[in-house]
């Protein structure tokens, strides 16, 4: 009886997560007609939608810049975050200050700190670019990835440190060789993380792009943004466009297991 | 094995041959290396943190509107805005967001997690199941609850009409619209509490709780005086990131109501002033202004959350 509730909790919780994405993809199956009768679960399905954003829309130009601009920014983030990350954790560079002002560049509302930024790439030619992109992903992934980096740094106990250094190592040699393999699950959700958001990010890419170098978040506001909403197109990109964040939620919940403990109670 | 420069590093004393040693390895040594590692920080920093906050200080004391050339205000534009109605119900709004979600996204991402943290069949699929929401852009769900949402032909209002109630504007009818967008916002946001808590619950340890249970306690005596106190760290993690996303909320509404209806959050607000009036001098303003807030709160909630660490060690 108990294992009966549990189940019938389980299927609640998962319906509530799950069934409106679901809808997402059953309604970008539905032609021009049946999109007004959501209640209708017996419609015959048709390609219609996905034909419609390849062929009428420049929806693949905007997935590979999308691509791009992810790939490109969460490798530098990375360049940037893990050394710093680790610099904070282990010497407590700036005693807490700089961290903290590293977090508090996510308090600045965004809106206003695209006014500076729009100027200057206007006078840079970094508008409508995807470097212009990549380095706005830069500065906004940047402070959730070093705090998350810290709390899995926190957790690799100095000890280890200390005895390799009795062995010889110097510092660069214990990063490469003693850090860096206890730290990696923690940089794996890391990046994923910073993938994810920075594909879904959508305020500056749909102020600082186009046409060359929009992004698929901004393609979908185009749907929004025209006087008759087409419910059928916009229901299958937006299905396209979360393909690759849920193949990235699959990857995450692996690691769950290994613990997202932020590093603060084994110590 | 030892290689050349770390050999010589141990065996020299700190300081004494400087000045032949060459720039990479004096970068490197044990006492700036700290701040070698952070170099790349700083100059991200330098360049699209304190550029923005200089520029705003600069065109915060301007009248500034679209290209005309500034002109000097001195302290008109924050005396302007901190008597402006709209100013302040736009604070409220974001309050009562940020207090009404992290509120519940707290308490129901706690409860779910202590229901799911046991080994049941097909665990790894459920959890993976429930980070999804987690992972669709903000203005994609947007976009899909107004879908559902829609008066006419929205799923909602279909059921809605089904059991014999009348249609609900969830997205135009101020009073409501508010509401909508939390509901949207914890609906995302949920899994990130859940999937903290259940990350922390697996870290805690177990003898402890063996001991409880060996004493007899009961389950509510062992959650309120082992796993809150022992959950406390994790839980000023999830309020300190929620409460500075939450302040900074303004996605979801770019798909939905556009801070009609009784939704201008504060940052609406400051996009309206900043990008739809284009009245730069006070939309710098009240990006000062609303950094100064968040920071003070920041700073709290920090604070309180560096305590909980160090007490939790």
């Amino acid at each position: 009886m108990r294992r009966v509730m549990f189940w019938i909790a389980v299927v609640i919780v998962l319906c509530a997560f799950i069934l409106p994405i679901a809808w997402v993809y059953v309604t970008s199956l539905k032609s021009p007609e049946d999109i007004f009768r959501p209640e209708k679960l017996a419609f015959l399905p048709t390609l219609y939608n996905y034909k419609y954003i390849v062929t009428v829309r420049p929806s693949l130009l905007e997935f590979r810049n999308a691509l791009i601009i992810t790939l490109a920014s969460t490798a530098l983030v990375m360049g940037v975050s893990l050394p710093a990350a680790y610099s904070f954790a282990r010497f407590n560079t700036g005693g807490g200050h700089l961290l903290f002002i590293t977090i508090s560049t996510r308090m600045f509302p965004p809106v206003v700190a695209a006014i500076p930024f729009f100027f200057l790439f206007r006078d840079w030619g970094l508008l409508d670019t995807h470097l212009g992109l990549i380095l706005l992903y830069i500065y906004f992934n940047m402070s959730f990835a070093t705090f998350l980096l810290y709390g899995f740094f926190r957790e690799i106990p100095e000890e280890l440190e200390h005895a390799a250094m009795v062995d010889g190592y110097g510092r660069l040699s214990i990063f490469r060789k003693v850090i860096f393999p206890l730290i990696k699950p923690g940089a794996a959700i890391t990046t994923v993380f910073c993938l994810v958001w920075a594909w879904n990010e959508f305020l500056f890419a749909f102020l600082f792009t186009r046409r060359v170098a929009r992004t698929v978040a901004v393609g979908l506001a185009v749907f929004w943004g025209s006087i008759e909403i087409q419910w059928g197109p916009m229901a299958a990109l937006m299905g396209l466009a979360i393909l690759p964040t849920l193949a990235a939620a699959w990857f995450m919940q692996r690691f769950i297991i290994r613990g997202l403990t932020f590093g603060a109670v084994k110590g | 094995m030892l290689n050349q420069g770390d050999e010589a590093r141990i065996e020299r004393l700190p300081g004494e041959f400087r000045e032949r040693r060459p720039a990479w390895q004096v970068l490197t040594s044990e006492k700036y290396i700290k701040w070698f590692l952070v170099i790349p920080l700083l100059v991200v920093l330098g360049v699209f943190a304190f550029y923005p906050l200089f520029y705003c200080l600069y065109m915060s004391f301007h009248e500034a509107i679209l290209i005309r050339p500034p002109e000097f205000l001195g302290l008109d534009n924050y005396r302007k805005i901190l008597h402006n109605r709209l100013f302040w119900n736009s604070v409220g709004r974001s309050a009562s967001t940020v207090v009404v979600c992290v509120g519940i996204e707290i308490t129901l991402g706690l409860g779910i997690a202590l229901f799911l943290n046991r080994e049941f069949r097909g665990q790894n699929i459920v959890r993976g199941l429930c980070l999804l929401p987690l992972m669709v852009s903000p203005l994609a769900m947007s976009l899909m609850w107004k879908y559902f949402l829609e008066p006419q032909f929205g799923i909602v209002n279909v059921m809605l009409s089904w059991i014999g109630f009348s249609q609900v504007a969830f997205l135009s009818e101020s009073g409501v619209a508010l509401y909508t967008i939390m509901f949207m916002e914890i609906w995302k946001w949920l899994p990130f509490s859940i999937f903290v808590f259940l990350a922390a619950l697996r870290g805690l340890p177990k003898d402890a709780f063996e001991a409880a249970r060996v004493d007899g306690a009961s389950p509510w005596f062992t959650f309120k005086k082992l796993t809150l106190p022992m959950l406390k760290p994790f839980m000023m993690i999830v309020i300190l990131l929620r409460v500075m996303w939450l302040i900074r909320l303004s996605d979801p509404l770019f798909g939905t109501t556009q801070g009609g209806a009784g939704t201008e959050v504060l940052d609406w607000y400051i996009y309206r002033i900043a990008f739809i009036r284009f009245d730069i001098g006070e939309g710098t303003t009240l990006a000062l202004i609303a950094l100064l807030m968040t920071i003070i709160i920041g700073a709290v909630l920090f604070r309180q959350l560096i305590k909980a660490l160090g007490a939790a060690r």
